[in-house]
């Protein structure tokens, strides 16, 4: 798996809002079929790191390596059509819609009825039910209803078949994907992004949860005060190595903190 | 939890997506009740159910447009001057000026365009507050209107506007309410099965959200207000039709009738639901209370006192239905048992009682009953 290219690289990545620099010179990769988690304390940049990463905000120094190639994306749409898309700690979904209507929000499906462009409403409902249960294994009792009226871990595998219906989607960054759950649905959801790399993407998670991270990814990315504090294979690690990446201190020696 | 609340919680939740049509249909049922027991020989008279329905045609174009536009969480209190103000330059272009009748039409029909155009630019351009914009729009329009017609009437109009107006040329229904339903049928496809429904719904959702999936919130916004401003301008050429007449003041009520019936029929003004087939019920029951009062000869000015309630006890019992809905409360004695609903309902049943005071002064010294 490391041994092959990596399918994005982030090569000396800064970025600074007026004075102040949010990421300095940070290096990052990532290969399909490998979970990748990103750790941090609050402030430690995690989020501008994945906001260029996904488009929404541009590097001030720096490229990012997609398939071999430099990309340059000015918006998240961009990402989105390179095939790298993001799933928000708020999910993003409108309540009101169905999960089918939130899964082609902004790009529905049409037919024409009397000459005059429709929306396909039973096609886009077919093709979200085939999108849930082929490549999440999720399956709601009913798709007729709001989203709102779904589950937490529902509501979250809605989100995340947006972002896995596009075809080419190549690398799936999730923003603290546990945060808002319980043990159950954590357990399921941490399925399911197992499920997503073994069909071949490099997922990106960030999380403040160290189980969870250890759970399940292959390789943690350590942040901090805007800079990359290590990155290290999570088999050959420890809690306490990757506490002390992200604390600063030395716990591992029993040195006192900094 | 006992098979009897079992079955009553599924029974709330399964008849909840379909409040915004039974609330409106349960009243329309009372009030229809009431005056078949007070009144039943004039209230049911088809002449009078004519008149109800050529009320409510008026209404349900821009009932429609609200529909969307408070769908998107926005809202247009310039609806009346719009009407008024296009209203106005059609009939100039068309006494002063000799325009025929169908090009003054469809100048009436683009100038309301313009103004919601207007509209939308103040809010998604300047950033304006909706409440504020569309307010201080209303004044604007409302001004030119008595600019340029002063304290003129004008009447007596080509026989296309009063077709349009009042006419009975399709026999089975009369020509606006036809108009009317035709519109009311376009937006609920238009809600249904477009890009623009779709955003409306989303917009009003979650903003942030829809903006990130690529969606051109502030176009589609902008689309409303056009909609809400041509709806306003259809509604204005109505009622110059109707009354075969139009003046700079004309339509004053419009603007919290359309919300009225909007938001009675299930609309929620927190954005996000819509529901088309309720602004319809909606705006037919406003049409039969307004009507019921002018049978039961209470006067005129008491039609904006019943408004202006039925508008706050549907948004506080739509509020309180989702807020029931959260909490998971079943059944009304359930809801009751909350210490905070109590207090509402409480207050609730003092609001009540202070309208009945004031309904009975006004029924002792409110002057002269027209009879």
């Amino acid at each position: 798996m490391s041994t092959s290219t990596p399918i994005i690289e982030m090569r000396g990545i800064t970025k600074r809002f007026g004075g102040v620099t949010a990421l300095r010179n940070v290096d990052l990769s990532a290969y399909s079929g490998e979970v990748l988690a990103i750790v941090g304390d609050n402030g430690a940049g995690k989020s501008t790191l994945i906001k260029v990463l996904t488009g929404v905000y541009q590097p001030t120094e720096g490229e990012i390596i997609f398939d071999q190639k430099p990309l340059v994306m000015s918006s998240h749409a961009d990402a989105i059509n390179n095939g790298i898309d993001a799933v928000y700690q708020n999910l993003a979904l409108a309540d009101h819609l169905t999960p089918a209507q939130n899964l082609f929000l902004g790009s529905e499906l049409t037919k024409t009825v009397l000459g005059i462009p429709m929306l396909d409403n039973q096609k886009m409902s077919e093709q979200a039910i085939a999108v849930l249960k082929d490549r999440l294994g999720v399956q709601l009792k009913s798709m007729d209803v709001a989203t709102e009226s779904l589950s937490g871990g529902q509501r979250q595998a809605v989100a995340i078949a947006r972002a896995v219906r596009h075809d080419d989607l190549r690398v799936l960054v999730m923003d603290e994907p546990t945060a808002a759950l319980g043990p159950q649905e954590t357990a399921r959801t941490l399925k399911l992004i197992q499920t997503l790399r073994d069909q071949g993407l490099a997922v990106i998670v960030i999380s403040h949860a160290l189980d969870d991270v250890f759970e399940i990814s292959d390789r943690i990315h350590v942040m901090r005060r805007g800079e990359c504090a290590g990155v290290v294979q999570t088999a050959d690690t420890t809690t306490q190595e990757v506490l002390g990446l992200i604390t600063g201190a030395n716990l591992t020696q029993g040195g006192a903190a900094a | 939890m006992s098979a009897a609340t079992d079955n009553q919680t599924s029974f709330a939740s399964r008849i909840e997506p379909y409040m915004g049509i039974l609330g409106p249909i349960a009243m329309i049922g009372m009030i229809a009740l009431f005056m078949g027991v007070v009144e039943p020989a004039r209230y049911f008279r088809m002449s009078n159910i004519n008149q109800i329905l050529l009320d409510a045609a008026l209404y349900m174009p821009m009932a429609m447009a609200m529909t969307f536009v408070i769908t998107q969480r926005g809202i247009d209190l310039s609806i009346g001057s719009v009407a008024a103000l296009s209203a106005i330059i059609m009939a100039f272009l068309m006494k002063q000026y000799d325009f025929p009748a169908w090009v003054a039409v469809i100048i009436c029909l683009l100038l309301g365009a313009g103004m919601g155009l207007l509209n939308g630019l103040v809010i998604t351009v300047f950033r304006v507050p909706d409440l504020i914009g569309t307010l201080a729009m209303d004044l604007v329009y409302r001004g030119f209107a008595l600019v340029l017609a002063k304290g003129l009437v004008l009447a007596r109009f080509p026989d296309l506007i009063t077709e349009i107006g009042r006419g009975q040329t399709l026999q089975f229904l009369p020509t606006p309410v036809v108009i009317g339903l035709l519109t009311m049928i376009a937006g609920y496809i238009l809600l249904r099965a477009t890009h623009f429904g779709r955003y409306t719904i989303s917009i009003g959702s979650n903003p942030e959200a829809s903006e990130m999936t690529g969606i051109s919130v502030d176009r589609h916004r902008i689309y409303a207000y056009v909609l809400m401003g041509t709806m306003a301008a259809l509604a204005g050429l109505m009622l110059t039709g109707k009354l075969n007449a139009v003046q700079a003041t004309s339509a004053p009520y419009f603007n919290l009738h359309v919300i009225a019936a909007v938001v009675v029929g299930g609309t929620s003004l927190f954005g996000g639901r819509a529901s088309m087939i309720g602004s319809l019920a909606g705006v037919l029951l406003l049409s039969m209370m307004i009507n019921a009062l002018v049978t039961l000869r209470i006067e005129f000015f008491w039609q904006s006192v019943a408004s202006g309630v039925v508008i706050i006890l549907s948004v506080a019992i739509y509020t309180w239905l989702q807020k029931k809905d959260r909490d998971g409360g079943g059944s009304i004695s359930a809801a009751f048992a909350n210490p905070d609903n109590r207090k509402v309902g409480m207050l609730a049943v003092g609001l009540a009682v202070a309208i009945l005071v004031l309904l009975a002064i006004g029924a002792l010294f409110g002057g002269p009953t027209p009879t």
